[in-house]
């Protein structure tokens, strides 16, 4: 944990630019959000809104603005698809900049080295969906129907009933966690080279959580409850904050932004924290990935060395070998 | 003035007690004895009912309703209707059926149900099972009471539309061959006797006479059971157990079976229920002394029969209870029956739940609301609060929710509203208190245009949602419209007037407006007019507020010399004067329009740099109106109905208008903002996964 903190602070600009695209994806909504609430200026509730909650307010523009409320919306589910988008290209930059380990500069070096390891991302990105669509089938929805079926005649939060809610809440969770690390390593893997495409790097991420899955799921669950605690503070904060003067709003957009930024720092901590956790159950030599089958490896100290001195991982001398045969030794 | 003391003795007159009756014409008397199996939902059922002409003249035909038959097949008018779904529940057409056939009806020895035939007279529907025409030997004298046998089997439907069975939870409503209602000439304003006895529509089941009841159920003994009525006797024999309830003056009766029932026992006690605060209030409202207002009150037992999950909702259902008990008391008249029993269905019955029935009623508890930050949002109350109230505007106040359901469903709404916002604040509130009213959540209804007007029959409303529109919403909202324009005082005297006239009777619409008019207040005559019977609709909008410098006059005088100008054309003309340096006076322009065709007097407020507020009355007859205004401040915004009384108001966002001199913030900006944060908030939400 505390590599993860102490890269977190290291890389704040890297945290920046996953802020930036935060908040350049949320821009998306802007002229409709910009549109939508335009006639608040002009309307009866104006001072009743700046002093803070008007339910009438609110209920009358939800009916009175419906196609703009629709026009938003769209623009929204827009942001949020470039947001996904811009997650999936960056993770590659992001990664690589970690494992450099140079903070600065950022920007360029994770755009470039984003761009190469997209496309392997993207597939990465599918092959996650589609798994965690077959786990989650055979693992949640098909048991909770069957539970249903059980309890078909069983009172609402009896047992069974409740048993059916909390194995879909539980087990959906776990399922999500389980694939979602394997992705995560699966990405680590593609940074570190480990692998040249998607199904290579799931291959790596299944060898490196091999017996280790638990300890894997608690960095997740750290990270992501603390995460939580940081959205949770800021939305709370800035609820209270209930700003009354142009100013206070613009204040209020900073400290939004700021609290946005160290959600981003919690997400470069995770990664940092993912990465020295992967790094220490490394084998004495890990997979780049071969396309002939067999794998080849290198040593962890030569991938240091040869990080330090490139973002290509696969320029370290490497070695040739049956990587099973290897990981069992 | 003059209208106050006008209203006063109009009012006086309408609630003469001449008019009023103490007790209810006791037409009907049934003695049911009915048993049920729980497995195949089989319900074999006699009754002997005793039936009173109440006309004066001899009628040859009775005439029942079966309203389960509305659940025998797809062909019912109901279920025609409702598409086989009813308030979000939908109807197991697999093996959920059920019925109802009289399989014998005796008068005087006379087997009847071989000429008996089902009518529809509502829509000519001849698949139709809802209303049973029994043609009789010789016709019922008039005042003769009229005894007969009737025996009948009923399988019990898959609840989705109110009654029915859900695993082991029943919810008999509506579940015996009950005699519809003979008119005689007068009564509801009609001109010659006949029956009234509707089918069973998707929106409207209620409108019978009172009468004594008496009901032996017999059915397993592990079931818990819950009526209308007090428990007189139990009887228990192989496995079976055999209850019987009486209630007085009643005109329908209800029950529940259910095994998992806990019951929770309370009473309202006048001495401590009933709030200091509000007594005093409608003492002083109503002109009455409180202990007159406390005459009619005593002590009534609460059956609370909950769901064993449910507990945690023991004391929100049980405060609504008491509180509804103590506000209907006070505004309206006293409950008359000595219990109430409260049925809390399960979670997976939902389609019993908001169902009232005289002396018992179904609400609703949904485990999550029972837990942060759902604990705010005060449903669980507010069906407790409509159900127990519709025992008033559709059960003592026996209005006919056929023909005009707004009067029961309506006046409740605005009842409910008025009860909701006053003990709870909000209606629906999460944290950091967000929140809106159930004023507030009716209201919404007067934003949109509607098809209908408020009366209709239930089943002649363009839509469904029109339907429920002017059922619930709009008619709860003009009826607080009225009381904001005749005032508190006026209003509530009326208001308790019309249901101390009416108690233990059937009135129409009429007879609720005679009393909402006995005001002499035109206004508020020309609103009943224009909603009840037409599709009535008003938008108050501020159409231009502009204010300048008064630079005084500019121009030739009489004498033709020139004033603040000068006329040689060589010169320059001089320039503007800087609007930021004036010091005053300004002249301001104000134009305020009413479109839509409701008029009614509406406050328009004139808002002033240095924080002066000029406030005019305009009596909204015209289309619109201008204001000049002089002043040494200018004019920074101007707003028509400031207040929010006009609640009909059709677009409250035209309400005010901003002048060029307004400076202060920006309420989009801080909207936007917030807005912002929440998109940013929601795809942050993919660091989690991406």
């Amino acid at each position: 944990m505390s590599r993860g903190f102490s890269t977190a602070i290291r890389h704040r600009r890297l945290a920046g630019v996953l802020w930036l695209s935060l908040l350049a994806s949320a821009l998306v909504s802007w002229f409709p959000l910009k549109k939508l609430f335009q006639p608040m200026d002009e309307g009866a509730f104006r001072e009743a809104l700046v002093k803070g909650w008007d339910g009438w307010g609110f209920l009358s523009f939800l009916v009175s603005r419906g196609p703009e409320i629709g026009v938003a919306l769209a623009a929204v589910t827009g942001a949020f698809i470039v947001f996904a988008l811009l997650q999936i290209f960056l993770t590659g930059g992001v990664l690589r900049i970690l494992i450099d380990g140079r903070p600065r500069p950022v920007f360029a070096r994770v755009v470039a080295e984003s761009a190469g390891l997209f496309k392997a991302n993207l597939w990465a990105t599918a092959r996650f969906a589609l798994t965690a669509g077959i786990w989650m089938a055979l693992l949640v929805a098909v048991p909770v129907a069957l539970l249903g079926k059980l309890g078909k005649d069983a009172p609402p939060n009896t047992f069974l009933p409740d048993l059916a809610f909390w194995w879909a809440v539980v087990v959906g969770a776990v399922v999500l966690l389980n694939v979602g690390l394997r992705f995560d390593l699966a990405r680590v893997a593609l940074a570190r080279g480990d692998a040249r495409n998607a199904r290579g790097a799931y291959r790596v991420a299944k060898q490196s959580l091999s017996g280790r899955r638990l300890s894997g799921i608690r960095i997740v669950l750290f990270w992501l409850a603390l995460g939580v605690a940081v959205q949770a503070v800021f939305t709370s904060a800035g609820l209270r904050i209930n700003p009354r003067t142009n100013s206070a709003v613009t204040g209020l957009l900073v400290f939004r932004q700021f609290g946005f930024f160290l959600l981003a720092m919690v997400r470069v901590g995770f990664w940092a924290a993912l990465l020295a956790w992967e790094e220490r159950r490394r084998p004495a030599y890990s997979v780049i990935g071969s396309a002939s089958g067999g794998t080849t490896w290198k040593s962890s100290e030569e991938i240091a060395t040869s990080a330090a001195a490139s973002a290509s991982p696969e320029t370290g001398s490497s070695v040739t070998t049956n990587g099973s045969a290897l990981l069992s030794s | 003035m003059k209208h106050i003391a006008f209203a006063a003795a109009a009012t006086l007159a309408l609630a003469l007690p001449a008019a009023a009756l103490e007790t209810p014409r006791k037409i009907v008397d049934y003695d049911i004895r009915v048993s049920f199996d729980p497995e195949t939902k089989i319900v074999e059922g006699s009754e002997t009912l005793k039936w009173t002409n109440p006309s004066d003249a001899p009628v040859g035909e009775l005439r029942f309703h079966l309203y389960w038959n509305a659940f025998r097949n797809d062909r019912s008018t109901f279920f025609k209707e409702s598409g086989g779904q009813l308030r979000g529940d939908k109807a197991e057409t697999g093996k959920g059926w059920g019925y109802t056939d009289v399989t014998s009806m005796k008068w005087d020895g006379a087997e009847l149900i071989k000429g008996a035939r089902f009518e529809s007279p509502d829509d000519g529907n001849p698949d139709d099972r809802t209303v049973l025409a029994v043609p009789l030997p010789r016709p019922v004298a008039p005042g003769e009471t009229a005894t007969l046998a009737i025996a009948w089997k009923a399988k019990v439907p898959k609840v989705y539309a109110r009654a029915g069975y859900v695993r082991d939870f029943f919810m008999f409503g509506q579940w015996f061959p009950q005699i519809g209602v003979y008119e005689p000439a007068g009564r509801r304003r009609r001109t010659d006797a006949g029956w009234n006895c509707h089918q069973y529509h998707a929106n409207s089941e209620f409108y019978a006479d009172w009468g004594d009841w008496r009901v032996a159920i017999t059915l397993p003994e592990k079931f818990v059971v819950g009526s209308a009525g007090a428990l007189v006797d139990t009887k228990t024999a192989g496995g079976k157990k055999t209850l019987t309830f009486e209630q007085k003056a009643v005109h329908n009766f209800a029950f529940t079976a259910d095994p998992r029932y806990v019951v929770v026992e309370d009473a309202f006690d006048p001495a401590k229920d009933i709030p200091k605060d509000e007594i005093a209030l409608a003492s002083r409202t109503l002109g009455r002394s409180e202990a007159e207002l406390r005459a009619g009150f005593h002590k009534v037992a609460i059956k609370l029969y909950r769901q064993p999950e449910h507990g945690a909702f023991d004391r929100r259902h049980i405060e609504a209870q008491k509180w509804a008990l103590a506000w209907t008391g006070l505004w309206a008249f006293p409950y008359p029956y000595a219990q109430i029993s409260i049925v809390d269905t399960p979670e997976d019955g939902l389609g019993a739940t908001g169902m009232e029935y005289e002396t018992i009623y179904t609400t609703v508890s949904l485990k999550w609301m029972s837990r942060w930050p759902f604990t705010r949002l005060f449903v669980p109350e507010t069906v407790t609060i409509h159900e127990f109230t519709h025992g008033y505007w559709m059960g003592l106040v026996a209005s006919n929710e056929f023909e005009e359901s707004w009067m029961d469903e309506g006046i409740n709404t605005f009842t409910e509203l008025v009860m909701v916002d006053r003990k709870y604040g909000t209606y629906l509130e999460l944290p950091p208190g967000i929140g809106v009213t159930n004023e507030e959540s009716n209201r919404v209804s007067a934003l949109t245009q509607d098809h209908d007007p408020i009366l209709s029959s239930s089943w002649k409303y363009a839509t469904e949602n029109s339907y429920a529109r002017n059922s619930y919403p709009q008619p709860g909202t003009t009826i607080q419209q009225i009381r904001r324009l005749l005032g508190e005082q006026a209003f509530w005297r009326a208001f308790r007037g019309y249901a101390e006239r009416w108690r233990f009777d059937h009135p129409t619409s009429e007879d609720f407006f005679d009393f909402m008019r006995a005001s002499g207040n035109p206004v508020v005559a020309a609103l009943i007019q224009k909603t009840w019977y037409g599709r009535g609709w008003v938008d108050f909008s501020i159409l231009t507020a502009t204010t300048r410098p008064d630079d005084g006059f500019t121009g030739f005088d009489d004498a033709d010399k020139p004033v603040n100008f000068d006329p040689d054309p060589k010169k320059k003309p001089p320039e503007k004067p800087d609007e930021k340096k004036h010091k005053g006076p300004w002249r301001s322009l104000v134009t305020v329009s009413r479109d839509g065709d409701i008029e009614m007097p509406v406050n328009v407020a004139l808002t002033f740099k240095d924080g002066t507020t000029v406030k005019r009355t305009w009596d909204g007859a015209s289309g619109w109106i201008k204001y000049r205004v002089t002043s040494s401040s200018p004019l920074v915004k101007a707003e028509v109905d400031p207040e929010r009384r006009a609640v009909l108001d059709r677009n409250p966002w035209n309400n005010a208008r901003f002048t060029k001199k307004y400076e202060g913030p920006s309420a989009a900006a801080k909207s936007r903002t917030y807005a912002l944060h929440l998109v940013e908030i929601l795809l942050s939400t993919l660091w989690g996964v991406l």
